[in-house]
């Protein structure tokens, strides 16, 4: 028996581990929350660092602080390090601790899972900040921009630090995306619907969806750039017709979205914390959550306007202008949708108030900034200059960091089970707002006067020197803000106040169980009446009726709570030994990589025949690893997607040949293609047999299915080569770099399930495959018939289409 | 203010309201703020629609702040306040109004957006070309290369076709207009018409490596007369001063000079900028040191030393060749 079982009624185990060991191998979401924000704490201090020396480099004119060099790194890494190490994980921090609370579950979907992203997560962070120690800190900006970043104009291992980190990085948050979309679909109370889910669990579902189907786009771009720097193939090549807005759309395609990953968690933390201290229901909690929705789902479609200033014509720029300005409206609408929250409220100006109330002002400056740039001429002055500077840090300081601060003071108590001073939190807001004010709000007019971006100095005589010292001096409040910030945090640990269960009266379920929770989160599962349950619970609905206490939903299975498991903590170290392996030697890559296949191996098998395992049906009524699967293949499709577009756009580019009519040879892909179908054939068959238990023809179908697939590789390796032969190399042209990479991928992904099916067949032989665990065939067949239809997409619009 | 601001209401109150703003001053050397070109006076057009609008809105939601905060303060044993979970109407009306106001803003911009993005006959070519750290501007049809310090007549629509031998670059002189990308591979272009003589300042836009913020211009609108005696002035063959000069240019010829620029009749190098009339430009390095004979003699030694990654090394000259190279690249007016 692998789950530690509790009998219901027990409060809390008996024995809570602690020592570091216990850290390392921990799969509870409230403590991979804590490791989450307490990590990211630490970078984001290490980017206001960053930041801080920029601003007194700029302090005057001829600044002399940092050179050149050390000046472009440090924006670099500032940017790259606020995004994507400081305030999505901080983001991340809370879906870890609060979402299982907010649903009423008592853990996520997949706690091992969770520990994986975090931990790849902090080796990817430290990994990137590891080029300081080298002296190759990134300096191509946190957008990178081809081809300044190609290996001919920036030669060192700057850029390599970047490119390997930022996938890596990328994979753990893809990973956690499909935990949680997982975890907020699948596993919420009874009762719990989805239009009964606090704001922040939907705003974090959002998120999630974002991040599952953003990622991918840059994470082609990312490969196509590690390919140029590390195998020399032609995707930012200008000589060899490479076209450089390939970069910069697949990067915005991912950028934009970027942005509301980053902010529509504050926007939730808001919407939980306003009708907390109004003691009033969010006003119209339904159109907050279709305008959260509608936010993300333009966010997909306006990323061109981040691009004004390339040259893409009259008609685009109109396009992208009039989806971006769309925009506006359901950002808009929340903020009305908040004032009218406090209106008639009875307000209590709690610490986590003053920032909810602090960000909805910021974050009106920064939305309405925002417009103007939705305007192409009046952008053409704007982009690339501080005006722009100024914007997105009303939006990602006035919106997400406000915001985070806010669900700070609001879940302390819940987290750590201790009061912050209200009082000095006050001050602390107080001297953290104005400053960033000081800091910022000068910014545009500095950048209406004529001030670009991402310069290490400037002469004398601009006219730049007062505001530029002036948001010098506000960025250095900033950094008191949150040194007392620190400080308020530290004694309230130490001899903090003890917070009850629920010190706001809050509305949410997280304030019906003890401050601090106990491991299992709730003793008994709670009841879901409505939206704000724990609210009417207490104070009834809003004609007073008290909803009758409901009897406690039922556990067929008791508390299972998840042991630890050191496997994630493996697979992560693999990863990154094989990223360092990138910059060192082959040898340290396919040491990594073998740490990686072992890791992972043996995740998946730590509690294979379990049978509290075996079915993990949730509200859905889908078993939770399926619902997973198709969130993956979501991503996957936009990951082939964006690789079949990018073969499409650079198709008749080449500059010499061979050209693809030239080479491809139709007559055998034919025959490939048709075992390849054959083989999703093999694969029903294979599930059908395991489902009724079929043990000769459940064997007989998998391997068949796995000998299909090894025929289909097969043939794709004696392609290869014979293309080799014919002279086409992933170096020969634009063809060759995007076929080889295109199909290439295509092949990877091919041998992934050949091993996942040999793995199961195995286990069947072994008989540890039982007719109950037929869900795992079925999951690992999803994934076969997506790869197989993929391959119908490449087929036809590589090999047929002339 | 400026009465040749002809921006419209709006924008001239734009103006004066940022004038107000504590010590800003609008008319920066470097502003985007006091156009000298239709483009840029129709930008700013939108620009001041657009932030009264948003000073409009900014306006309603702080307006609203205040009155939350004092009328709806929690009192020591009130009741519970009114549970109002939504009010359709009111919802409805913030969702068009955002509508309506971004209607007022979309109009002007889409026509902004053609207007300024056409073709116009007959515009004076200027092919721009943005290089690590520096820029080229040739003029095709007049026969003139030159670096760093463009001119323009007044009055006369002009087009620059942008071009990018090596990384992005961004041409961008806010007072003439908005920027626009040089990448490599692509041809971008830029048309508009100056409309004022003067001197106007721009600086690359797009993050380009080390020396980025050492990549100056400028930009300067001669009346039409004044425009054609430079180019006149600048298709001249380059000769020097007798003296100094000349010794400097055996010097300049049997040095590696001559492996990187352009002076006519002595040399055909094309990675560096062209100095065949270097003397009558105002400033070297991008637009970042004075053409005199100090700071050319140092640029001419060490360069990088001068400005960050800059391309042309040290070629190991002595001060006394480094100081004649400099005096005959001064004679060349």
């Amino acid at each position: 028996m692998s789950t530690r079982e509790l009998s219901l009624g027990h409060a809390a185990p008996a024995h809570v581990e602690t020592g570091v060991w216990s850290w390392i191998t921990t799969v509870d979401h409230k403590r991979i929350g804590i490791l989450y924000g307490v990590t990211a704490l630490a970078f984001f201090l290490i980017g206001g660092i960053e930041a801080l020396v920029i601003r007194l480099q700029l302090a005057r004119p001829d600044g002399h602080v940092v050179d050149a060099d050390t000046f472009n790194a440090l924006f670099t890494m500032h940017g790259t390090t606020m995004v994507f190490l400081a305030v999505m994980p901080l983001n991340a921090a809370f879906f870890n601790y609060m979402i299982p609370l907010l649903i009423g579950a008592r853990d996520v979907a997949f706690p091992r899972l969770n520990a994986l992203s975090y931990w790849i997560f902090l080796f990817g962070g430290v990994f990137l900040n590891a080029s300081f120690l080298v002296g190759a800190p990134p300096n191509g900006g946190w957008f990178g921009y081809a081809n300044l970043t190609t290996r001919q104009f920036s030669p060192g291992l700057n850029i390599d630090f970047w490119v390997l980190s930022l996938q890596v990085l990328g994979a753990s948050s893809v990973m956690a995306g499909v935990n949680f979309i997982v975890t907020i679909l699948n596993m919420r109370a009874p009762g719990m619907t989805l239009m009964r889910m606090p704001l922040f669990v939907w705003m974090t579902l959002v998120v999630q969806f974002l991040i599952v189907l953003a990622f991918p786009p840059i994470t082609v771009g990312l490969i196509f750039l590690m390919f140029d720097r590390f195998f020399g193939t032609h995707f930012y090549d200008v000589t060899a017709g490479g076209d450089l807005h390939l970069w910069q759309h697949l990067f915005w395609i991912f950028g934009h979205p970027e942005v509301y990953i980053l902010i529509l968690p504050a926007f939730g933390i808001v919407s939980e914390v306003l009708p907390t201290f109004a003691r009033k229901p969010l006003f119209g909690a339904p159109v907050v959550i279709y305008s959260g929705v509608l936010i993300g789902f333009f966010g997909f479609g306006v990323w061109s306007h981040h691009m004004f200033a390339v040259g893409m014509g009259p008609i685009a720029d109109a396009t992208f202008s009039m989806g971006t300005m769309l925009i506006a409206i359901p950002t808009g609408v929340k903020i009305f949708n908040w004032l009218a929250t406090l209106w008639g409220g009875a307000i209590r100006a709690t610490t986590a108030l003053h920032y909810a109330v602090g960000l909805i002002a910021a974050f009106t400056i920064g939305g309405l900034s925002g417009v103007m740039h939705a305007s192409p001429p009046v952008d053409l002055q704007q982009t690339d200059t501080y005006f722009v500077v100024a914007h997105f840090h009303y939006v990602l300081i006035g919106g997400s960091l406000l915001g985070l601060f806010a669900g700070a003071y609001y879940w302390w108590p819940k987290i750590t089970g201790r009061l912050l001073d209200e009082r000095w939190g006050k001050l602390q807001f107080w001297v953290t707002f104005v400053a960033f004010n000081v800091t910022f709000f000068p910014q545009h007019y500095l950048g209406a006067i004529g001030m670009p971006r991402r310069i290490y100095t400037y002469p004398p005589g601009r006219w730049w020197d007062f505001w530029n010292l002036v948001s010098t001096v506000g960025a250095f409040g900033i950094g008191v803000g949150v040194l007392l910030f620190l400080v308020i945090a530290g004694r309230s640990l130490r001899s903090g106040t003890r917070a009850p269960a629920d010190p706001w009266d809050g509305r949410t379920l997280e304030w019906r169980t003890s401050s601090p929770p106990p491991v299992h989160d709730f003793d008994t599962i709670p009841p879901v009446h409505g939206r704000d349950t724990f609210w009417r619970e207490k104070h009834g609905d809003s004609r007073g009726h008290r909803p009758a206490p409901a009897p406690p939903a039922p556990e067929p299975h008791g508390i299972h709570l998840p042991p630890p498991s050191y496997w994630p903590v493996v697979i992560a170290l693999g990863v990154i030994v094989a990223g360092i392996g990138a910059l060192v030697s082959l040898a340290v890559v396919v040491m990594g990589a073998a740490l990686t296949v072992i890791g992972a191996w043996a995740f998946a098998l730590e509690h294979h025949g379990d049978p509290a395992l075996a079915d993990q049906t949730g509200v859905l009524g889908v078993d939770s690893r399926k619902v997973a699967l198709w969130t993956f293949l979501g991503s996957e499709c936009l990951f082939f997607g964006t690789l079949i577009a990018s073969y499409m756009a650079y198709k008749g580019r080449s500059v010499v040949g061979p050209h693809p009519h030239e080479i491809l040879n139709i007559p055998l892909t034919t025959i490939s293609t048709f075992d390849l179908l054959m083989s999703s054939l093999l694969m029903v068959l294979a599930l059908a047999a395991v489902q009724r238990g079929d043990t000769f023809q459940a064997r007989l179908w998998i391997f068949g299915t796995a000998f299909f697939g090894l025929i289909f590789l097969g043939f794709q390796a004696w392609e290869f080569t014979s293309f080799v032969h014919e002279g086409l190399t992933l170096q020969t042209n634009l063809f060759g770099s995007t076929f080889f990479v295109l199909t290439g991928f295509h092949g990877a992904h091919v041998t992934l399930g050949v091993a996942w099916l040999l793995t199961l067949g195995v286990l069947h032989l072994r008989g540890r495959l039982p007719a109950r665990d037929a869900v795992k065939v079925e999951v690992a067949g999803l994934y076969w018939h997506f790869v197989d239809i993929v391959w119908i997409a490449i087929f036809t619009l590589v090999y047929l289409v002339p | 203010m400026d009465a040749r601001t002809r921006g419209g209401g709006p924008s001239r109150w734009l103006l004066g309201v940022t004038a107000l703003l504590g010590g800003c001053a609008w008319n920066a050397p470097q502003t985007s703020l006091v156009p000298r070109s239709d483009f840029a006076r129709a930008i700013l057009h939108v620009y001041a629609i657009i932030t009264w609008a948003a000073l409009g809105i900014a306006t309603v939601v702080v307006v609203a702040l205040v009155v939350i905060f004092v009328r709806f303060r929690s009192r020591e044993g009130a009741p519970l306040p009114r549970q109002v979970r939504g009010h359709t109407l009111l919802e409805m009306s913030w969702t068009i109004a955002p509508a309506l106001v971004l209607l007022v803003i979309a109009v002007p911009t889409i026509q902004v957006i053609f207007r300024t993005q056409g073709q116009v006959s007959g515009a004076l070519e200027v092919v721009v070309r943005g290089r690590q750290w520096w820029w080229e501007f040739a003029y095709p049809s007049l026969g003139v290369v030159t670096a760093n310090e463009a001119h323009l007549p007044a009055g006369r629509a002009v087009s620059l076709r942008l071009e990018g031998p090596d990384v992005i670059h961004s041409f961008w002189v806010p007072q003439l207009g908005g920027k626009r990308d040089v990448v490599p591979g692509r041809v971008n272009r830029l048309t508009f018409t100056p409309d004022t003589p003067g001197e106007y300042l721009g600086q690359c836009a797009e993050f380009c490596g080390t020396s980025h913020a050492n990549m100056a211009m400028r930009v300067f609108v001669d009346a039409p007369e004044a425009f054609e005696r430079w180019i006149a002035a600048q298709r001249a063959p380059a000769v020097e001063a007798p003296g100094p000069a000349a010794a400097g240019k055996a010097i300049f010829a049997r040095s590696a000079c001559v492996g990187c620029h352009t002076i006519q009749g002595v040399s055909a190098g094309l990675v560096g900028p062209d100095l065949t009339h270097v003397g009558s430009r105002t400033t070297i390095a991008a637009g970042f040191l004075p053409n005199a004979k100090g700071p050319l003699t140092a640029w001419i030694r060490d360069a990088p030393a001068l400005k960050p990654g800059a391309k042309m090394p040290p070629l190991g000259l002595s001060e006394a060749d480094a100081s004649a190279i400099a005096d005959y690249l001064l004679s060349l007016k």
